[in-house]
């Protein structure tokens, strides 16, 4: 009796083994889908190995789209429209796709599979978006858990890119972690210069890009970025510009304020910075020193909780309240607004824009998502 | 025990440098799903459901995100948040991204303080999982309770 079911059960699992020995073989040899060809925009065309995700593959051909989980199929930033050769829908890209984009051929990069010729559309802007190898070139405390950090691009290569912009750095294997990850950072240089960026890079608890920024990166180390992304940038216009960010948010509002200093901008600008306490402000002289370059620039700073050894004799309280304060004192009708912070801090700055005359076709935003 | 090729999968992105610096599981070698019946239990014997801490949980950082990371005075305790730019995934795999948002709540009269991401929330809600031992975010079910003081004689 115990003879045959040891017998029964060593039987199930030579079958078994058998046949994860069959798919491995099977996946080595037979899954081998050859050379395929991308057709993109009906105008390039690009001859590529089968077998690996739309969006990696595109990546080894330097045409590189958003992806913020990674290829993890959960951000759906990567989509793109497939007209010939993606297969079937598949059950991971469904949640994060409309009726209307499964109509239009919308699918993930990330989980379409190159198996056979394929044409894609994807914006033309994708096309300028490059990889740069670059040599950090300082590190700079700004407060107790911000940095700043150039980087030099390394090679004949330059960056061209419009204020707001951002890039997406690559970090590279430390301690436990061991693969590379690509984060978004936007860029707080003038967009005149071409061979360095600066980016204001905030610890993030946990987080693998910011830690490795903040505890493992050195002057001297070189890095890969990808870059630029983003359609955040100034309007054109002739009226007032209100700017509103905290903390890291000040990155691409100092690009603004380089741009506007470079093109000898006339326009009024006034920026309200919204910080806790006094540890947690920065580039204090710069914006002093931007007050005196600019034509009509002012720099309100605002701490919600100051510190009695703060001395503070400043704006406090939620910087929504002096941006009310000086809103409502001005004519809003030519006015344009730029944000960069929380989904909260934008929701309440866009109110009271709105309620104060400022619409919100002349309200643009990045927030921190 | 042997693992589907989906629950390797799951493994793996609990694993740190995968979403978070650190994982998910900290020292913790027990399967996840041992983890999760586990402190389910601890819900049990207090007649608490995973919303219920989930909802409070909620509360708390609603209220935390009002002061744009300021503290915030809810009487009996003070809430921190701290929103950073991005987002993140959920290492159950699920569609969907999550705001990188931590939350403190400092309890005036125990003087304790618990720390939990928007992630932890969620985990906690849909999925019943807390931390491994050891993890960065790992909440000890039995704290939280009596920190927050719900639930009723379950000691």
């Amino acid at each position: 009796m115990i003879s045959n079911i040891l017998l029964t059960v060593a039987l199930l699992c030579g079958i078994n083994g058998l046949l994860a020995l069959f798919l491995i073989i099977a996946e080595r040899f037979f899954l081998n889908y050859g050379p395929c060809t991308i057709t993109v925009n009906e105008s390039k065309t690009v001859r590529v190995p089968g077998g690996s995700s739309l969006l990696s593959t595109l990546n080894n051909e330097k045409i590189f789209l958003p992806s913020a989980c990674g290829g993890r199929g959960t951000c759906g930033t990567c989509k793109c429209r497939i007209t010939q050769g993606a297969g079937p829908l598949l059950p991971t890209e469904m949640p994060l796709l409309t009726q209307k984009e499964i109509a239009d051929q919308i699918r993930l990069a990330c989980q379409v599979k190159v198996k056979r010729d394929l044409s894609i559309r994807i914006p033309e802007a994708l096309f300028s978006i490059k990889e740069f190898k670059a040599q950090v070139t300082l590190i700079k405390d700004l407060t107790y858990d911000i940095k700043l950090i150039r980087f030099k691009i390394l090679g004949d290569d330059e960056i061209l890119f419009k204020p707001g912009q951002y890039v997406q750095l690559q970090s590279v294997s430390y301690d436990d972690v061991k693969e590379s990850v690509s984060r978004a950072y936007s860029i707080a240089s003038s967009s005149d210069e071409k061979k360095s960026i600066d980016l204001m890079i905030r610890l993030v608890p946990e987080g693998i890009c910011t830690t490795w920024v903040h505890q493992y990166l050195s002057e001297g180390d070189e890095v890969r970025f990808t870059g630029p992304m983003g359609d955040f940038c100034l309007c054109e216009g002739t009226g007032e510009i209100i700017m509103v960010a905290g903390g890291s948010g000040m990155a691409p509002i100092v690009s603004f304020l380089r741009y506007l200093i470079q093109t000898k901008s006339k326009r009024k600008v006034t920026y309200f910075f919204g910080a806790v306490t006094k540890k947690d402000l920065f580039y204090l002289d710069e914006m002093k020193r931007f007050e005196k370059e600019m034509v009509d620039f002012t720099f309100i700073p605002a701490l919600s909780q100051p510190e009695p050894d703060d001395q503070w004799d400043g704006e406090t309280g939620l910087i929504t309240v002096p941006m009310k304060k000086y809103i409502q004192q001005i004519d809003t009708e030519t006015c344009q607004a730029y944000l960069c912070g929380s989904p909260g801090m934008i929701k309440a700055c866009v109110q009271i824009l709105n309620e104060n005359g400022v619409t919100s076709d002349r309200i643009f935003y990045d927030p921190f998502a | 025990m042997k693992q589907t090729p989906g629950e390797q999968q799951l493994e793996i992105r609990f694993r740190p440098g995968q979403i978070t610096k650190s994982g998910f599981m900290g020292d913790d070698t027990r399967h996840i799903h041992d983890i999760i019946e586990a402190d389910g239990k601890v819900l049990e014997r207090f007649g608490l459901k995973k919303a219920d801490i989930a909802d409070r949980l909620t509360l708390f950082m609603d209220e935390g995100k009002k002061e744009l990371e300021g503290k915030v005075d809810l009487g009996e305790y003070v809430v921190q948040v701290h929103w950073a730019r991005g987002l993140m995934p959920c290492p159950f795999g699920e569609p969907g991204l999550h705001p990188k948002v931590v939350v403190h709540v400092f309890s005036k009269a125990s003087r304790q303080e618990i720390r939990y991401s928007q992630l932890s929330v969620h985990m906690i809600r849909k999925h019943g999982f807390w931390g491994g031992k050891g993890s960065v975010f790992r909440l000890e079910p039995i704290d939280v309770i009596r920190l927050l003081k719900m639930g009723g004689n379950g000691e």
